[in-house]
């Protein structure tokens, strides 16, 4: 049997220097090729999952493990997991003045190459690279002139993020409620964005609590999430359950 | 009539017989009176030189056979030296004088008492037309320890356009620098004055630069400090006619004990004048910054704008950033702007970039330079910002191995 890309066994965290415990027991099997979404309510622990899984500071894991690729997860700095082949897009993309977009996806680009012992990207390999990239996410080349995210729009956000994904080819991608933000028109983009990039050798894991961007990324596998940990899996019809019957039929907690 | 005496230190005592031995009785006899200004005058509010500078080196600057300053260069420019106070060479450019004079100035401040009295060669530059080739003053301390006090004047005709660089270079030693520039701004003058910082880490360095802004004059300027050991730069500007506009940058980038203090004083005088101020401060260790900014807007000040802002990063638990805004306007139709922040490296920044796989310290120079970039964007001298930019770089170097 093939090693799974993520392998959650068990995992619990909680915030550092605090006796909050935000996930408690998350056991989930993403094997190569998946598309596997993650519903739960506000403040179920999805976001603590994703930034658990990337390497944010501040989280304490108390128990149980993470492999990536078979390999523990939890013992790489954040940058190592990039690296590695991780990609977190996030709900809230930040915004850095000073540092402008293409600067910013070269120098990451080059440091993940270093880190994976591989030369640099010559300058006009890199410029075709976004430039193809760009146009499939109906991206204009002004866009990434401007300082990273700074004054972009919740969509170019977005599709700012997914341009990352795809230069960076990822083997995992962590989708942290992609859709929020997002007109219809641009979460089809968005969508199709991510729909070109699944392949045999990389798995998704898509955080939302809609079912919409389940339409446009349909998943393999849906998991309920809730109270810090999977309570209900199934295939995506599970989704469709969920969004008419709502949460409080799986969780027992009222809306 | 009995005059007011205090007690002074040992330094204090040094430079009060410095000032008698160099024929600066008067001088002297003001020094004995004032002292170094401590924290109760409040324009020193946070550089006591009574605590800061507790000795000095025991003579002027002179020729000798102790250690050599760095020599700095860029391409292109026109370049001259003072070296320990003299003028050596001259510039070779079209509508540029220069003349070597006496001192005649005076102060109310003990730092720019001593200046003027110390002072060797005041070096006089006069610049009309349109200068295309950029000019370059590198002012050196050679040899051992010692007490440098150097002036230069520049006097730009009306439409005159220049850029001028200093470079503060120093031998590895105790200095005790004082520095004065002063430019007067004919009208519709353009002049772009940067001044870098090549002092070796024990100087104290105290520079003055003063501006006199003709009508329409449009004057540039930028104050690098993050060498010295103490350092205290005082820029003040007399905006004396109409449409007369400046911008003023600087950095404090200080780390270990040093202290950065850069003091602004703008007095805008007439109707139509304008100015912004971009400070930023980037602090590691117990190194301290000082940024103080005082405007002052007279009665027939109409319509002016004066925009400040200071910005600090602190990398460590104890840098410290000192900000102190003065505003004192007596027109009524004016737009006058002050702004602060200070904070550390955001954690969302931080982590966002690692999390595309850039690391821990490649990201905090990124940030870091982004913070810088918006002071050294106006400086249109290439040279210039590729010394800045490398500075900065070989700084979070140091921050890293330290």
């Amino acid at each position: 049997m093939t090693t799974p890309i993520l392998e959650i066994k068990n995992l619990h965290v909680k915030v550092e220097d605090e006796d909050k415990q935000i996930l408690k027991g998350v056991d989930l099997v993403l094997p190569a090729g998946e598309v596997h979404a993650i519903m739960g309510r506000n403040g179920s622990g999805k976001s603590t999952l994703s930034y658990v899984l990337s390497g944010k500071d501040g989280y304490e894991v108390t128990e149980g493990q993470i492999l990536f690729h078979g390999e523990d997860l939890l013992e790489m700095d954040a940058h190592e997991r990039a690296a590695a082949g991780l990609f977190l897009a996030f709900q809230y993309p930040i915004e850095i003045p000073g540092v402008a977009t293409m600067t910013f996806l070269k120098a990451a680009l080059n440091a993940q190459r270093k880190s994976r012992g591989e030369d640099e990207m010559k300058i006009p390999d890199f410029m075709k690279l976004v430039k193809d990239a760009s146009k499939k996410l109906e991206i204009n080349p002004d866009m990434l002139k401007r300082p990273l995210n700074v004054g972009f729009s919740g969509g170019e956000k977005k599709r700012a993020e997914i341009l990352q994904m795809a230069l960076m080819q990822p083997s995992l991608c962590v989708l942290d409620e992609t859709d929020s933000g997002l007109d219809i028109d641009a979460l089809k983009i968005v969508s199709e964005g991510v729909n070109h990039l699944r392949a045999e050798n990389r798995s998704m894991l898509v955080i939302t609590h809609y079912q919409r961007l389940l339409n446009h990324i349909v998943p393999d596998r849906v998991h309920v999430f809730s109270d810090g940990k999977i309570v209900e899996s199934g295939d995506r019809d599970l989704a469709l359950e969920l969004e008419s019957k709502g949460y409080a039929d799986f969780d027992g907690h009222a809306a | 009539m009995t005059k007011t005496q205090i007690k002074l230190n040992g330094a204090e005592e040094q430079l009060k017989a410095l000032l008698a031995s160099a024929g600066q009785d008067d001088a002297a006899a003001k020094f004995a009176e004032i002292g170094l200004p401590t924290r109760r005058i409040e324009a020193y509010h946070y550089t006591d030189l009574k605590t800061l500078v507790r000795e000095v080196p025991a003579g002027i600057a002179s020729d000798n056979d102790g250690p050599k300053a760095n020599r700095s260069a860029f391409e292109g420019a026109a370049r001259v030296e003072i070296v320990n106070g003299k003028l050596a060479g001259s510039f070779d450019v079209d509508g540029v004088e220069v003349a070597v004079s006496g001192n005649t100035g005076s102060g109310d401040d003990s730092v720019v008492l001593l200046s003027e009295a110390l002072v060797g060669d005041v070096v006089e530059i006069k610049i009309s037309g349109e200068v295309e080739q950029v000019l370059h003053i590198d002012r050196i301390i050679d040899g051992d320890a010692a007490i440098n006090a150097d002036k230069v004047t520049v006097t730009l005709d009306d439409g005159a356009k220049a850029t001028l660089i200093e470079t503060y270079n120093g031998s590895e030693a105790a200095h005790l620098r004082l520095a004065t520039t002063e430019v007067v701004l004919g009208e519709g003058v353009e002049f772009a004055h940067l001044q870098l910082d090549g002092n070796s880490s024990e100087t104290r360095h105290f520079a003055s630069n003063r501006y006199e802004l003709n009508a329409d004059a449009q004057l540039q300027t930028f104050v690098q400090q993050s060498e010295s050991q103490v350092a205290r730069t005082t820029v003040s500007a007399r905006f004396i006619g109409g449409g007369a506009h400046a911008d003023f940058a600087g950095l404090n980038m200080l780390t270990g004990s040093q202290h950065g203090d850069i003091t602004v004083h703008l007095s805008h005088l007439v109707a139509n004048t304008t100015s912004t101020e971009v400070f930023k401060n980037v602090v590691n260790g117990r190194g301290k910054a000082v940024f103080q900014g005082k405007i002052d807007v007279a009665q027939p000040a109409q319509k002016t704008d004066a925009q400040m802002m200071c910005q600090g990063l602190i990398l460590s638990e104890r840098g410290e950033v000192l900000v102190k805004p003065e505003l004192e306007i007596f027109a009524d139709d004016v737009l006058c702007a002050h702004g602060a922040t200070c904070g550390e490296l955001d954690e969302d920044s931080m982590f966002y970039l690692m999390s595309r796989g850039i690391p821990r310290a490649e990201a905090k120079a990124m940030l870091i330079r982004a913070f810088l970039a918006e002071a050294f964007e106006p400086i249109e001298v290439y040279a210039v910002i590729e010394t800045l930019e490398a500075r900065v770089d070989s700084w979070l170097q140091e921050q890293e191995e330290a």
